[in-house]
């Protein structure tokens, strides 16, 4: 049972991550991006080439792969999403899925679909109370809750309070100084860091392949979900919640019943708490 | 006696076109190869699919990510159906009513509450279907797939009756769709994507209206789903997985989701695609992926919008002039 909720915690942390990326992103520039975790797959792979291949330490490729990360979100929110955010909002939400499909094939393409492990110096675990505790599972709840602390204090800061302000009203703050672009860019390098810490962190603990993306995607989505969309400290608990409900259920039900929980954890929070778990009501423009 | 023709010689001619092209679309069996002839029915198969979606993409303005599902979901439940000695209309009938359930199931917190929540869940559906189907052995087969039942028509061959199937039920959901277009869920589901807020003082409920568009979008996904079984012979899980759904992605943008012409333009584009691309993999979903973000950076408004916008181009000059006199 403890077992059960450790390594859902440790799953459930990844999906949190995933989740504060996608919110970070929808706060600023109101896009749900579909494209998050693939902008985290890409610099994992990275970071494993880096380790594996050019035969850099764990302590020097991670720093890389973040950077990689804050780039290619950088890049693709400049090139792909920035031009058509005024198109519609129907064009930009497919804009992200059409980058997810690019950044998935590229990554087929360069590195096949056979699986990894990012190697980490964080092997091996320790007995608490009779119960296994590996150190991989401590670094990955110590992120996502170092994450989620971090964006709360950030979105204190003046920048964390102006990117509030442009998700609100995008023509208001512009007139009072704030620059649109700025606050865009940010929250999409923040989130595609984060992105990439999420993809790093399920890399080394379990396995790397093409398809991690997607399966964090919709895990993601679901956390944030649960979460309501706009609360950071939301979204982090709807990532450990449904990690652990998770796991409880391919333990206790069915190890197909899995995949299940997530879809189960949408229809019923959005028939029942549509504003999610954590959300505010939000007043809609006429 | 030529039959007469109301209105203008060019609205004569245009239904000359239609009528010769339409004998064509008839004879098609007798004109071409059974290649073609496969890759014809492909394409009426998937332009039906996408009919589906300029109903919930085109006129609701709401993305819904599981026809690809709902495909799988109506092309298992025919084939069970058929294969427990149900008649195949009858069969292919309960299979659409089959996803437009799901459809309703899915849809009815999602469509509640603002867009993209019906692309989360929807997305999530597609992803438990395919699980579904892998588990689900006594229905699908599991990963090891089950054998689809040839429909043949008295009279015709095999390939012949595949055809005229997919092209009666690709020419049924035309008519009904262009009809719903112009009678009142067209403009309902317009008024809903323009004006949400304002729609209930229309006497409109956009939670209602969204729903049935994103149920009939089900429902003819599953039927094309069964004509869909029909073509393929042989159904696996994988068939129905993030690379179809980006294939009607492709279609629904490329193609144009407000056009009822578009989902046709999207599908031969689609099939001749898929045909020349077939043995590259990964650099099929890399093609599709740029294909669809230049057709949304560029042509906004699909293949369909093509004919209005250079009409548009040509008026352009005279724009500046009207615009200093005004």
């Amino acid at each position: 049972m403890w077992q059960q909720i450790i390594s859902g915690l440790q799953a459930g942390s990844w999906y949190s991550l995933m989740a504060l990326a996608i919110v970070l992103v929808l706060k600023a520039t109101d896009v749900p991006n579909f494209a998050m975790a693939e902008l985290g797959l890409l610099p994992a792979f990275c970071t494993w080439a880096l380790i594996d291949g050019a035969g850099l330490s764990w302590w020097a490729a991670v720093p890389a792969g973040l950077l990689i990360g804050v780039v290619l979100a950088v890049v693709v929110e400049r090139t792909a999403i920035r031009p058509i955010l005024a198109e519609n909002h129907f064009a930009t939400v497919l804009m992200t899925i059409a980058v997810f499909v690019v950044i998935n094939a590229v990554v087929q393409l360069v590195w096949g679909s056979e699986p990894r492990k990012i190697d980490s110096p964080f092997a091996g675990s320790f007995t608490v109370a009779g119960q296994i505790v590996a150190y991989e599972q401590l670094l990955s709840i110590g992120a996502g809750l170092a994450v989620t602390v971090a964006l709360v204090l950030f979105f204190r800061t003046p920048l964390g309070v102006r990117m509030q302000a442009i998700a609100e009203d995008r023509v208001t703050p512009r007139l009072l100084g704030v620059s649109v672009t700025t606050v865009f860019r940010t929250s999409w390098a923040l989130a595609g860091a984060i992105a990439t810490i999420a993809l790093l962190l399920q890399g080394q603990a379990s396995l790397l392949t093409d398809q991690n993306g997607s399966g964090l995607l919709i895990k993601g989505f679901v956390a944030a979900t649960l979460g309501g969309f706009s609360s950071v400290i939301g979204a982090f608990v709807g990532g450990l919640a449904l990690g652990v409900a998770e796991n409880l259920a391919g333990a206790y039900v069915s190890t197909s019943s899995k995949t299940a929980i997530a879809l189960l954890a949408i229809v019923v929070v959005l028939a029942v708490k549509p504003q999610g778990l954590f959300g505010r009501h939000q007043a809609r423009e006429v | 006696m030529p039959p007469t023709f109301p209105g203008s010689p060019r609205r004569a001619a245009g239904w000359a076109a239609a009528l010769a092209g339409g004998l064509v679309l008839l004879a098609l069996p007798g004109l071409v190869n059974p290649y073609l002839l496969f890759q014809a029915c492909l394409v009426m198969v998937t332009a039906t699919a996408g009919l589906g979606l300029v109903l919930i993409m085109g006129w609701s303005g709401q993305i819904a990510l599981a026809q690809a599902g709902f495909l799988g979901v109506g092309a298992y439940t025919t084939t069970y159906l058929v294969a427990q000695g149900w008649p195949w209309p009858l069969a292919t009938v309960t299979a659409g009513l089959v996803a437009a359930l799901a459809g309703v199931l899915i849809g009815l917190p999602a469509t509640r509450l603002r867009g993209f929540y019906l692309a989360i869940a929807t997305l999530a559906f597609a992803e438990l279907m395919i699980r579904v189907f892998v588990e689900a052995v006594p229905v699908t087969g599991g990963i090891a797939g089950v054998a689809v039942e040839a429909v043949v028509l008295p009279g015709i061959d095999v390939d012949g009756s595949r055809w005229y199937l997919c092209l009666a039920v690709a020419a049924v959901t035309t008519v009904a769709v262009v009809r719903a277009g112009r009678a009142g869920l067209g403009r309902r589901l317009r008024v809903v994507r323009d004006a949400e807020i304002a729609a209930p003082s229309l006497g409109i409920s956009p939670m209602r209206t969204k729903l049935l568009a994103f149920a009939l979008s089900a429902f003819i996904g599953g039927v094309a789903g069964a004509l869909y079984a029909q073509c393929l012979s042989y159904l696996t899980p994988e068939i129905f997985d993030m690379g179809l759904l980006i294939e009607f992605l492709v279609l629904a943008f490329l193609g144009g989701v407000g056009y009822v012409v578009g989902p046709f333009l999207g599908a031969i584009v689609v099939v001749v695609l898929r045909d020349l691309l077939q043995d590259l993999g990964s650099w099929q979903r890399l093609v599709y992926g740029l294909i669809l973000a230049l057709a949304i950076a560029f042509l906004p408004r699909g293949l369909a919008s093509l004919p209005a916008r250079l009409r548009d181009r040509r008026r352009a000059p005279e724009r500046p002039v009207t615009a200093a006199a005004s």
